[in-house]
């Protein structure tokens, strides 16, 4: 026996004399580069001898160094053999190197580490002279072939039960999907021949109203299709509350086989559109709010929703998919986020993973805006948290003419503040049926500038303009005449209309502010705000500070998210590692209740007015006021 | 030694002027400059500040108006400018609030006959007036027109602006250089907002008076108090757009069950009390214009308003 | 200056070991910043910065107690200066006073008054504090048998006991010394022997002096004398002086500039010749002992009222009591139109109403001062509630017609609400404003 030392790891390992370098570093669970697949023939596998004696035949392979690296005992690991101890540099250049991938919608490069991967492997069938079990045959050959260390790999019954046959009706040409599990690996499944480039994971953002499904090829490290629908669990009831009353009447079981079939037919649509096979997706990944992912493990959610709010679970689960009824590989495994609190749920844990806020320095502000909203203050060290109701104004509910940003949705306005005629576009390019979310922010903007409301959205009648008129109960503004709509009617907001959106601004940024004091962070210490949520990604930066939906902070320093949970959900699939600092996410995370805070209604009033009544809080956004004040004066 | 003592004010409170003399355009024997205090009411180092100002309210139209009043003042009330004189001669108040409660009426129109009402109460005394005109958005406009016009050059205190209307008021103020009350529903914020609104539309900053609403002792009056307090504490920290004076008006005082189901014999005690109480808190809280309906209130709070602004003598102890 | 929950976590260990029973040291430094856990729950905290949270949590008014029995109270432990930054907590004790020379009829009457006369108010009895008893005849005799007759009357009531000379106390305290008196006062002169007094019958003592320098000049040696339960008496000639002595002392103490004036304020109503004035003033600035004479029907009413409203916590969302409102004279067929108790609905809506000229009833639910629409939300306007408040305040006697019109905001709820109460349920708008609109269009019909 031979001890071979690997630096700068210090992995040790003890081998025959004769093996070769490459195979005693695979047995060590160093990954390298073997592009020829150890044939010498690519000149990959570079490793230095720093001490011991090996064969190798430098003259033969010569052509792959410099006199330099020869000098530094270069040699090709896969046609060295071991003749003694030896300590061997394994430069970094020769481990595999991690792919970058671009997640939509981020700025960010995530490491591709997913934690399930295939083997293939050829084994040598049993003899008199090697008559060493299935078991461990087949988990040294995982182990020679660049997998887990035997030892720690860990075979469920059921594929036990079924090894024994795949292994010889294939000829002992199998292919092995292990899975990082805690503690360990696990053998998911056991294919005959070479599947090894079949591996599929999903990451699911589990909505109430929408389950969105990104479908990814782990090997190459691709997103291969994106699917999405309905939440099934609408036909229980439409919003949350309504869900958990229905669980609560024995409708568990009903909410959670619809919750795991929402996602199985986003799974499927998926599938089929990619042409993959179901059974080749061995990991879902799932972000949802704290209820969505209490039901679709079927935890009863009822105690969480009444004082003193406290979630069942608060970390991360990994499940084996058949117990949920999730159509993919029956071994395959579902990993479900961490929750904090009812409101603070894995949705939002991903949103903190996307952005990145967990792991900097600098304090950052997230705000997640729904029906509900969630808003998260800190930094790597801490972070508080906080969530309310808002209103569907800012969705376009609660508005006369607000609709959801479905095609012929206003999305973008512009008003000239002369004529006062607006210029906007809709969704599709569509004849305008209604006004979205974040035409509705654009448009309370637009009016304030041009001074046809004031900073608290009332409308000035005493302007002279066929646009500002008074109906039935309200003044209201004309966006669109009936006759360029596709309604025909006149599409209007009226003052009860920007009310209603002023009180779901005002009650977003009285959070923020309720957290910043908690904290004792002014605006001036935010580095960065990220917006996450459904109208995340067409919401115009500038506008939503003018209006004071969120603080002032410089307009580069507002990003997007977009749908942070599927996000998260992305990373903690094709990152193993991301995924390990999500209990430690949720852990950090202080949640303040805004019905106990006595502050938050101070807040609330002071944030009903646009900006907001301390105009010091928004000096840019006031600035540009006053000038267009002058300019139409 | 002796203790400073030090609240790490910034800021003064802006001056409003009630009511203008000959000298500046109008028929007042005098008028007031309220306002300009630079610490807590009642510590002002300098010699001269002023006393809160206490007014009487008075109205034109009586079925709105508390009965304990009328009883007590007797026939004077059906005469809206005999009422104005004795408030001024007998009753003894600083200032004249006048409630146009007529336009209060349903349907009511007949805005000449507004401006009349205020005609004789500026000839019936010479004190400064305030005016509060209607509560309907459809003839807000002529009513503060018509105030405003009949009483050009009096620098009145017009009432009452609230976020919701404030632009006719505004208008009437601006054109006739009178000041404006802001009222708003006991919030710093909303306080602040309706400034800043009427800021923007061109309303200075010294014609305007804040109104926090004050709550009835007993119905909310804690509310208005600390409203006040923060109010005031925030100007005097810098907050321009709250360093106006403020004025205090618990119209509610002598209708609650308190005072309208108090032995008949110590009814008059009761309202008396109440108003002087809530005015004695308001005045400390910050308020400079105290606006009270019975009469008998105005004395006491005349003598102990006197009182308050004594500097302690620090003598030594008997 | 209250410390923020994250300047407080940074003096933590961050260990999260979760020793104080928090999850982490983040949470467990909320729960300090809000005063709702002690430092000493963390075993692992510095000794320094132990003394830096010690420091801010420790009240800087020091909390008397005066009298025995179940009249006793309790003044001090303020911690600011305007009661909007928290509450004030202990209101004063108003005390009405008795000189020795009165007729012993009239001695006891007082002490009868105060020991029966309660005010109610929003289902809190209101009532004077106790009686406090002056030696005007200069004679410790005659101060002893005025003490005596008022213990005559059992009332238990927390006695004052004010006298110059330390003898007339000694000869009071035979009578009342159990009933832990409040001893008025000691001065420069006689401080000695009253702090004897004070000692010997664990009272609390009032110390006199017209300057906060003289006054903490006088707690040092009170102190030192071995009492530590002291009232200040800054010895106001007028309510001027009250007023500015009395915030002085206030302020010095809050930010504990002048730790010595950390004690409760002391004020002679009658002193300043404006007895009501100086009660008012008293109440909303800082005195914790108000001595006066006893007071007219109207001031009685008055200061109590204003005692409770000043003394009530600021930072409950501010609430109307939930109840049946009337706006006019609203006879039995008049609309009754349910909402919550958070105030500015209430004083919205009554405004419009008022405007509308229509009488009728406001059913005022308690949503603990919610706003509809996140009482709608937290689930605390509910069925039942609008159930029980029905039954509580007998509308069912009030309207022959069994109609209730509920906020916009409450829609959602509409089916229920019918179902548990019975009453046709007609959905009102969203905005006060058109609430005319709504009565005169629908309630007509
Ligand atoms: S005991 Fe101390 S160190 Fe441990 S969690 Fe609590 S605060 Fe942190
Ligand atoms: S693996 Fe290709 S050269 Fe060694």
């Amino acid at each position: 026996m031979r001890t071979v030392t690997f630096l700068p790891s210090y992995r040790k390992i003890d081998v025959e004399r004769g093996t070769t370098v490459l195979d005693a570093a695979q047995r060590a669970g160093l990954s390298m580069n073997v592009v020829c697949g150890g044939l010498g023939k690519c000149g990959k596998c570079i490793v230095y001898i720093q001490s011991g004696r090996v064969d190798f035949d430098r003259q033969k392979y010569g052509r792959f160094f410099t006199e330099a690296e020869l000098q530094k005992g270069a040699c090709l690991a896969c046609e060295t053999t071991i003749q003694g101890d030896l300590h061997v540099v394994v430069p970094e250049s020769t481990l595999i190197q991690e792919q970058k991938i671009l997640v939509e919608g981020l700025d960010q490069e995530i490491d591709f580490r997913p934690s399930v991967k295939k083997y293939y492997v050829q084994l040598q069938p049993p003899s008199l002279a090697d008559p060493s079990p299935d078991l461990s045959r087949l988990l040294w050959g995982i182990q020679k072939s660049g997998g887990p260390v035997a030892e720690k790999m860990y075979v469920p019954l059921e594929v036990l039960r079924e090894m024994p046959g795949i292994l010889r009706h294939s000829d002992w040409n199998v292919t092995a999907t292990i899975g990082l599990v805690p503690g360990g690996y696990r053998v998911i499944d056991l294919q005959e021949n070479d599947t090894s480039k079949r591996v599929y994971g999903a990451a699911v953002d589990l909505g109430s109203t929408t389950v969105v499904v990104y479908l990814w090829d782990l090997v190459t490290g691709k997103v291969v299709c994106v699917a999405s629908n309905y939440n099934k669990q609408i036909s229980c009831g439409e919003d949350i509350l309504a869900r958990v009353n229905f669980a609560r009447k024995n409708g568990l079981v009903k909410l959670q086989a619809l919750a795991a079939e929402s996602i199985n037919q986003a799974l499927t649509t998926a599938s089929n559109t990619a042409g993959i096979d179901r059974e080749d997706i061995y990991e879902v990944v799932v972000a949802g709010n704290t209820v969505m992912t209490h039901m679709l493990l079927g935890i009863d959610p009822a105690y969480m929703i009444a004082e003193p709010y406290v979630p069942v679970v608060r970390r991360a689960l990994s499940i084996a998919a058949s117990r949920l009824g999730i159509a993919c590989n029956p071994n395959g495994g579902v990993f479900a986020f961490p929750a904090v609190s009812d409101f603070i749920g894995g949705d939002i844990i991903a949103d903190i993973l996307a952005c990145g806020m967990g792991e900097r320095e600098e304090i950052s502000l997230l705000v997640d805006i729904g029906t509900n909203f969630e808003v998260v203050l800190g930094n790597k060290e801490w972070m508080f948290s906080c969530a309310g109701a808002a209103g569907p104004a800012l969705e376009g509910g609660e508005v006369l003419f607000g609709m959801r940003a479905n095609p012929g949705a206003i999305e973008k306005i512009a008003i000239d503040p002369v004529t006062l005629d607006p210029k906007y576009s809709t969704i599709n390019g569509i004849r305008p049926r209604g006004i979205c979310g974040s035409g509705l922010i654009d448009l309370l903007a637009e009016l304030l500038i041009a001074c046809v409301i004031d900073r608290t959205g009332r409308i000035n009648m005493e302007i002279n303009n066929p646009r500002i008129r008074r109906n039935a109960h309200f003044p209201e503004y004309v966006i669109a005449w009936a006759k360029e709509t596709d309604i025909g009617k006149d599409i209007v907001i009226t003052e009860n209309d920007i009310k209603n959106l002023i009180m779901s601004k005002a009650s977003v940024h009285a959070a923020c502010l309720s957290l910043m004091k908690e904290a004792g962070v002014t605006h001036n210490e935010i580095s960065t705000i990220y917006f996450a949520g459904a109208f995340g990604n067409y919401l115009d930066k500038k506008n939503a500070t003018i209006i004071g939906l969120i603080p002032e902070i410089a307009i580069d320093q507002i990003i997007n998210i977009g749908n942070g949970a599927v996000a998260g959900a992305n990373i903690a699939l094709i990152n193993r590692r991301a995924r390990k600092t999500l209990d430690d996410i949720a852990y950090k995370i202080a949640y303040i209740e805004l019905n106990a805070e006595k502050s938050f209604m101070d807040e609330y009033t002071g944030s009903t007015f646009l900006p907001h009544t301390d105009l010091t809080l928004f000096p840019g956004v006031q600035k540009l006021l006053e000038s267009c004040r002058t300019r139409r004066e | 030694m002796a203790f400073d003592m030090n609240f790490g004010w910034t800021s003064t409170i802006g001056e409003v002027v009630l009511g203008a003399t000959n000298a500046d355009g109008g028929t007042r024997r005098r008028s007031y400059r309220i306002g300009g205090g630079t610490t807590l009411p009642f510590m002002e180092d300098r010699a001269g500040s002023p006393s809160p100002l206490i007014a009487l309210e008075i109205c034109d139209y009586l079925p709105f108006w508390p009965p304990i009043v009328t009883n007590y003042c007797g026939d004077l009330v059906n005469n809206v400018g005999e009422w104005a004189k004795a408030a001024d001669g007998t009753y003894g108040a600083d200032l004249i609030r006048l409630y146009l409660t007529s336009t209060r009426q349903r349907n009511f129109s007949d805005i000449a006959s507004l401006g009349k009402v205020v005609e004789d109460v500026l000839a019936a005394s010479s004190l400064p007036l305030i005016i509060e005109g209607s509560n309907e958005p459809k003839i807000d406009s002529e009513v503060f027109q018509k105030c405003g016009e009949v009483a050009q050059g009096e620098r009145l205190l017009l009432g009452t602006a609230e976020a919701g209307k404030y632009r006719s008021i505004a208008a009437a103020a601006l054109a006739y250089n009178h000041s404006i009350i802001a009222q708003s529903p006991i919030d710093i914020n909303l306080a602040k907002q309706l400034n800043i609104l009427l800021k923007e539309i061109g309303v200075q900053r010294d014609h305007i008076v804040i109104d926090p609403y004050t709550g009835a002792l007993g119905y909310g009056f804690e509310y208005s108090y600390s409203a006040m307090e923060r109010i005031r504490f925030s100007a005097l920290k810098g907050d321009t757009d709250l360093a106006m004076p403020m004025v205090c008006s618990a119209i509610d005082s002598l209708t609650i069950k308190e005072v309208r189901e108090a032995e008949p014999a110590v009814q008059d005690e009761m309202a008396i009390q109440w108003e002087f109480y809530t005015g004695i808190a308001a005045a400390t809280a910050g308020a400079e214009i105290i606006c009270v309906r019975h009469p008998g209130t105005i004395p006491l709070l005349r003598k102990a308003f006197t009182d308050m602004k004594k500097p302690g003598t620090a003598a030594e102890v008997r | 200056m209250a410390l923020k929950a994250l300047d407080i976590y940074k003096l933590l260990p961050k260990k999260n070991c979760k020793e104080c029973g928090d999850p982490t040291c983040l949470t467990f430094a909320m729960k300090l910043a809000g005063g709702k856990a002690d430092v000493e729950l963390c075993p692992y905290l510095s000794d320094e910065a132990k003394s830096v949270l010690g420091a801010s949590t420790r009240p800087p008014i020091r909390l008397i107690r005066v009298g025995m029995g179940e009249r006793f109270f309790k003044v001090g432990e303020e911690t600011v200066l305007y009661r909007h930054e928290k509450t004030f907590y202990h209101p004063p004790g108003i005390v009405f006073r008795v000189s020795d020379t009165q007729a012993p009829a009239e001695i006891a009457a007082v002490t009868r008054r105060v020991r029966d006369e309660t005010f109610t108010r929003v289902g809190t009895d209101l009532r004077f504090s106790g009686i406090a008893i002056e030696n005007t005849s200069g004679s410790a005799k005659t101060f002893a048998k005025a003490v005596a007759t008022v213990e005559q009357e059992q009332a238990h009531l927390p006695p004052v006991l004010i006298a110059k000379d330390p003898a007339a106390h000694a000869a009071a305290l035979v009578h009342c010394g159990s009933y832990r008196p409040l001893l008025h006062a000691a001065t420069g002169e006689n401080f000695k022997e009253m702090c004897a007094l004070a000692k010997k019958y664990g009272c609390p003592l009032v110390i006199r002096a017209a300057t906060p320098d003289g006054l903490a000049r006088m707690v040092k040696d009170c102190t030192a004398e071995g009492v530590q339960d002291l009232v200040l008496d800054p010895a106001p000639e007028n309510l001027g002086a009250f007023l500015t002595r009395s915030t002085q002392i206030r302020q010095l103490a809050i930010t504990r500039l002048v730790p010595e004036l950390g004690y409760p304020v002391y004020l002679d109503a009658t002193a300043t010749g404006q007895q009501d004035a100086a009660v008012a003033l008293g109440i909303v600035k800082y005195a914790s002992v108000i001595v006066t004479d006893p007071l007219s029907p109207g001031a009685t009413k008055a200061s109590l009222t204003l005692r409770q409203n000043i003394y009530t916590d600021p930072q409950k969302p501010i609430q109307m009591n939930p109840g049946l409102y009337r706006v006019g004279t609203p006879d039995k067929d008049a609309p009754v139109l349910m909402t919550v108790n958070f105030s500015l609905t209430f004083f919205t809506l009554q405004g419009y109403l008022e405007s509308t000229r229509i009488p009728c009833f406001m059913l005022i639910v308690d949503t603990e001062g919610l706003s509809v629409l996140t009482a709608v939300a937290a689930g605390k306007l509910s069925e039942m509630l609008v159930r029980d408040s029905i039954k509580k305040f007998g509308v069912e006697d009030e309207v022959t017609h069994r109609k209730l019109i509920i906020p916009g905001y409450a829609s959602p709820l509409s089916g229920r609400i019918e179902d548990a109460t019975g009453w046709k349920v007609l959905v009102g708008p969203r905005d006060a404003a058109e609430i005319g609109e709504f009565l005169h269009e629908e309630w007509k019909k």
